[in-house]
């Protein structure tokens, strides 16, 4: 407790009672102001605290986490690492190889960004990969190389900052260049390369758990940018089949659940294509969540085109750009950074909604969850602490993508201009 | 001058950059590609149908269903036709939609009034709320909320609360109206109370605008409830004295022969309640940023102002805060609204027969794609009557604003 006057003895102000300072004056303050607060926060704490008791005393002592220790890595990639689909289980290095590069990646956007929020999610995301080293699970689940590959995520992390720091590599153009690579380096290790050892092809049938949720959403989102945008500027035509179409498009993917249109997809995907088209869920599903996405891409994208000001369009028409250059240059980046936080949410929408692909008997997280629960009676009991975990899995996602787009919002001051 | 003119009349623009005639093009085109996509997947289409021998048609919608359907709110026989199971369906979902909204928007309203408290405790808890529950999805918490309700006992060891409040694996009980005698007697009640609600409200418009024009008192508000409540009170005590029965009776759920089945007051059957407490979770943590965000969006001098001008906080909060919060409040409500109608799709993982649960089932002994078209077309009916109401009810605000 500090008061004025000690510190500025000249200062003739009387220094605040001392009801108002300190702890006492915040509690005060903030919990017992008036007769009505003061009622409301005794009713509201003894709720809070019953409920502590009763809920920390659950998860202490009533709860049986082993359930989750045992289902373990399959919660990374369910069956994918089962002795059916990958003889001698030696396939998870592979989501782990993927998941040094994202260490590697984050660390070169630290390196390009420099200190902030990005370094703050680096090092958080890279030391919690490295701490998964250490949990409790079987050895003949999860080998030493297993723990070893999580263990190198911060020295990739490192690794990143380094190339960022001191090669021609540290540009953020750079950066999304080897992202889009990594991404696509994933679904090569994913899949695998007939005749190449150690990569044994793996049907994406049993491509499963988080990764499984990552790769759907992360594919709806990039592939349904080009997707919205072509969308949203058919929108806004000038010719009429054109707009009527984009029109009937947009309104009837966002006016329809998701889980019709995959249930669907089964059945329409494979009639719309040729025969000879490659068949199977995960791209019927990765067609239709890009295809759902890309609609509401397209209206974020429409209302960043909307809020533009008119005066960008015609600087550029007055300059001799023709249309499509005024478009390509002018409108549309602007456009598209306006409307990033908007795409953020979306994304994280998309993420949480990918769980629903249970409905074309795909393994998610929430899947592989459910049916361990429900197929072993001696984890039956044990349902609510599988989902309470999913949920903060789920949790810790949204809300880490949730907060650093929250941050650098604040940092690049969109929607304050 | 005939240089200009030329100019002016583009007479000596060649063909190709002629912007009418470009437009002309792209709009052809356009409209060529277009079709030729859709003539693409059609003919994909009907060329699988054809080969693979895939049914497809509309036939089946006369057929018997003969499936039983867990949850049904209009009555329903496993004898009736596809067409009317699907009805059944659509009912589902909407019962669900609507009373999910109705309690979603409440709840809604009082997380984010609590996420402006100056009360710290009662601050950070709507915070708590708003933070974790809208980021878990909604078919991972409905699973949880699933599975709780599975655990709980079966009907005959059942919770008995105050002897009035059932709670088991089956759903939960509690006292309600209950119709005696025949179905028409309360609809035809229902029907007569809406209309005396409507000549109430007729009642008050004309008694306020006398007030206003002439400046006597008029008691707007107590002759507007007097006329609804004296229409319905007259139709009930007819309605007993014609049909022998009131429309409806207040009874508490008993437990009835061997097995103890719940009879009597209301049930809530376990699907439906788990559906409900799941979307409306889910969706008021959202409905609560947007009040909040509504609310905040009122600039501090208007309440400041209406203050100034001696009106109550309570007023204040009435007639300056909301009118204002509402215009910004209405538009992203609609569109909650339209998500939980959408989420409740996923009642299928809990047990609850809705549309598309209903859907899924027919595929089994119907033509998918048919059945999902009319599924689709059903979703886009709910979502566009959701945009109409929005949209009237925006309009409706935004006049009384001009």
């Amino acid at each position: 407790m500090t008061t004025s006057a000690d510190m500025t003895p000249t200062d003739s102000a009387l220094p605040p009672p001392r009801s108002q300072t300190g702890v006492r004056g915040w509690v005060r303050e903030n919990l017992f102001g008036s007769p009505l607060d003061s009622a409301l926060t005794l009713v509201v704490g003894a709720v809070l605290v019953a409920a502590a008791w009763f809920g920390l005393g659950w998860v202490f002592f009533d709860a049986d986490w082993r359930v989750i220790s045992t289902i373990g890595g399959r919660f990374v990639i369910g069956n994918y690492n089962s002795d059916q689909v990958c003889p001698g289980n030696d396939c998870f290095w592979r989501p782990q190889a993927s998941l040094l590069m994202v260490s590697a990646l984050l660390g070169m956007a630290w390196g390009v960004a420099g200190a902030g929020v990005v370094r703050r999610i680096a090092i958080l995301i890279a030391v919690v990969a490295a701490l998964f080293a250490f949990l409790p699970y079987d050895f003949e689940r999860m080998g030493m190389d297993v723990r070893l590959l999580l263990l190198a995520n911060p020295v990739m992390l490192v690794a990143g900052w380094a190339i960022a720091r001191y090669t021609r590599l540290g540009t953020p153009k750079w950066v999304a260049i080897l992202s889009v690579v990594a991404f696509f380096l994933t679904l090569l290790l994913l899949l695998g390369l007939p005749g190449v050892p150690g990569l044994q092809p793996v049907d994406v049938r049993n491509w499963g758990g988080l990764t499984l949720n990552l790769v759907l959403a992360v594919s709806g989102i990039v592939l349904s940018l080009p997707v919205g945008v072509a969308l949203a500027l058919g929108r806004r035509s000038h010719l009429p089949v054109l707009k009527a179409v984009c029109v009937v498009f947009i309104e009837v993917f966002r006016g329809v659940p998701l889980i019709t249109l995959l249930f669907m997809s089964q059945h329409l995907v494979p009639l719309a294509f040729p025969e000879t088209f490659p068949r199977n869920s995960l791209l019927n599903a990765g067609i239709v969540i890009t295809l759902f996405s890309s609609a509401y891409m397209a209206e974020n994208v429409r209302g960043g085109l909307q809020a533009l000001n008119p005066g960008q369009i015609e600087a550029a028409r007055a300059l001799g750009l023709p249309a499509w250059q005024t478009t390509l240059f002018i409108t549309l980046p602007q456009a598209i950074r306006n409307v990033i936080p908007a795409i953020v949410g979306q994304f994280i929408g998309l993420f949480k909604d990918t769980s629903l692909v249970y409905i074309i008997g795909m393994l998610d997280i929430v899947e592989v969850g459910k049916t361990f629960v429900v197929g072993n009676t001696e984890y039956q009991q044990d349902a609510q602490e599988m989902f309470v975990f999913v949920a903060l899995v789920f949790w810790v996602f949204t809300y880490g993508m949730s907060y650093v787009s929250r941050k650098v919002e604040r940092h690049l001051g969109v929607g304050e201009r | 001058m005939s240089t200009i003119n030329r100019i002016l009349t583009y007479e000596d623009i060649p063909v190709w950059r002629h912007a009418r005639i470009i437009r002309w093009a792209l709009q052809i085109i356009s409209a060529i590609f277009v079709v030729a996509l859709v003539a693409w997947f059609f003919t994909n289409m009907g060329s699988a149908i054809a080969e693979r021998d895939i049914p497809f048609g509309f036939g089946f919608l006369s057929r018997e269903y003969q499936t039983p359907i867990g949850d049904h709110f209009i009555p329903y026989e496993s004898s009736d036709a596809f067409g009317y199971a699907l009805g059944v369906g659509i009912t589902n979902t909407l019962i669900v939609s609507v009373l999910g909204v109705i309690l979603a928007t409440l709840i809604g309203i009082v997380v984010g009034v609590a996420r402006l408290s100056s009360n710290w405790i009662v601050n950070k808890i709507a915070l708590a709320y708003v933070e974790f529950f809208r980021n878990v999805p909604v078919l991972v918490q409905l699973l949880f909320w699933f599975y709780i309700v599975l655990a709980l006992p079966q009907v005959r060891e059942g919770y008995v609360i105050a002897d009035r409040l059932y709670l088991n694996n089956a759903g939960v009980s509690f006292p309600g109206p209950n119709v005696p005698g025949s179905l028409l007697v309360p609809l035809a009640w229902i029907v007569v109370t809406v209309a005396g609600v409507i000549a109430g409200i007729a009642a008050h418009r004309m008694l306020t605008r006398r007030e206003t024009v002439t400046g006597r008192a008029s008691y707007p508000l107590t002759a507007g409830c007097a006329v609804a409540i004296v229409v319905s009170g007259i139709a009930w005590m007819i309605l007993s004295a014609v049909a022998g029965d009131a429309p409806f009776v207040m009874a508490s759920p008993e437990p009835q022969g061997r097995f103890g089945r719940i009879a009597g007051g209301i049930t809530v059957r376990a699907g439906v309640l788990v559906l409900l407490i799941g979307l409306v979770i889910y969706t008021s943590a959202f409905i609560g940023e947007i009040v909040r965000a509504g609310i905040q969006s009122v600039g501090r001098g208007q309440i400041e102002a209406g203050r100034a001008l001696g009106l109550s906080p309570m007023a204040a909060l009435r007639h300056v805060t909301f009118p204002q919060a509402l215009r910004v409040i209405v538009p992203p409500l609609i569109s909650q609204f339209l998500n939980l109608t959408k989420n409740s799709s996923l009642g299928g993982a809990v047990g609850y027969s809705e549309l598309t649960n209903i859907g899924i089932t027919m595929t089994q002994t119907a033509p998918a794609i048919s059945i999902f078209m009319l599924i689709m077309v059903a979703y886009l009916a709910m979502s566009l009557a959701y945009s109409l109401v929005g949209n009237l009810y925006n309009r409706h605000i935004s006049f009384e604003r001009s």
